[in-house]
């Protein structure tokens, strides 16, 4: 089983991409000035009934490989030290130490 | 050079013919329309495809799904083993109103 962490990572991603079409047409009124005040101020109050995780800032890159959050390098989704173990690894395609 | 009041006005209505052409939105006062909103992509897809999808297999469902295996879940034993020997030694559950917390509220 994956960290308690990625688990609830997992379930904020889930929540964004169900409930993001809705979301975003709810921002659409609120951002629309042309239209009437009443009608802005409903969809704001809409979108804060949203679960916190239904936010696109609710989701955290992290490590595949132990869950870390933390100098996530984001090509390959892995944490700096997984990242340097795999690639002297070789288990990274195109990946090469090199020092000059 | 000064745009004298006739040249704006030509500007103005040749600016909404144009829209009118092309398809383009008319909105010569710059009002905030929201449609920036409608512009964005859905990042939706791409967010939740970056963990990998693997799906965990438990032991108790391949138990489940093949009985003739009789295949044996070592830590379950163990527990329902446990649990027979603290029950042997009546450190078992409370019967229902002999508890702690009914005790306490007889009082």
């Amino acid at each position: 089983m994956p960290r308690a962490r990625v688990i609830r990572d997992m379930k904020a991603r889930a929540t964004v991409a169900s409930s993001e079409v809705v979301r975003q047409a709810f921002r659409y009124l609120t951002h629309n000035t042309t239209l009437p005040a009443k009608v802005r101020a409903q969809a704001q109050l809409q979108l804060n009934a949203f679960p916190r995780d239904a936010r696109p800032t609710a989701i955290h890159n992290r490590c595949l490989e132990t869950g870390r959050g933390r100098g996530v390098l984001r090509a390959f989704r892995l944490c700096r030290f997984q990242f340097r173990l795999k690639a002297l690894e070789g288990e990274l395609p195109g990946v090469k130490k090199s020092t000059w | 050079m000064s745009t004298s009041v006739a040249t704006t006005g030509k500007l103005a209505l040749l600016q909404k013919i144009s829209t009118a052409i092309f398809g383009n939105v008319h909105n010569p006062q710059g009002l905030r329309t929201g449609n920036k909103i409608l512009r964005q992509r859905l990042v939706g897809p791409t967010i939740n495809s970056y963990y990998p999808n693997v799906k965990q297999i438990r032991l108790r469902e391949i138990t489940r799904m093949a009985p003739e295996m009789n295949l044996i879940d070592q830590a379950e034993k163990t527990r329902l083993e446990d649990l027979a020997e603290r029950k042997k030694r009546g450190k078992g559950p409370p019967k229902k109103g002999q508890g702690r917390r009914s005790a306490l509220k007889k009082k």
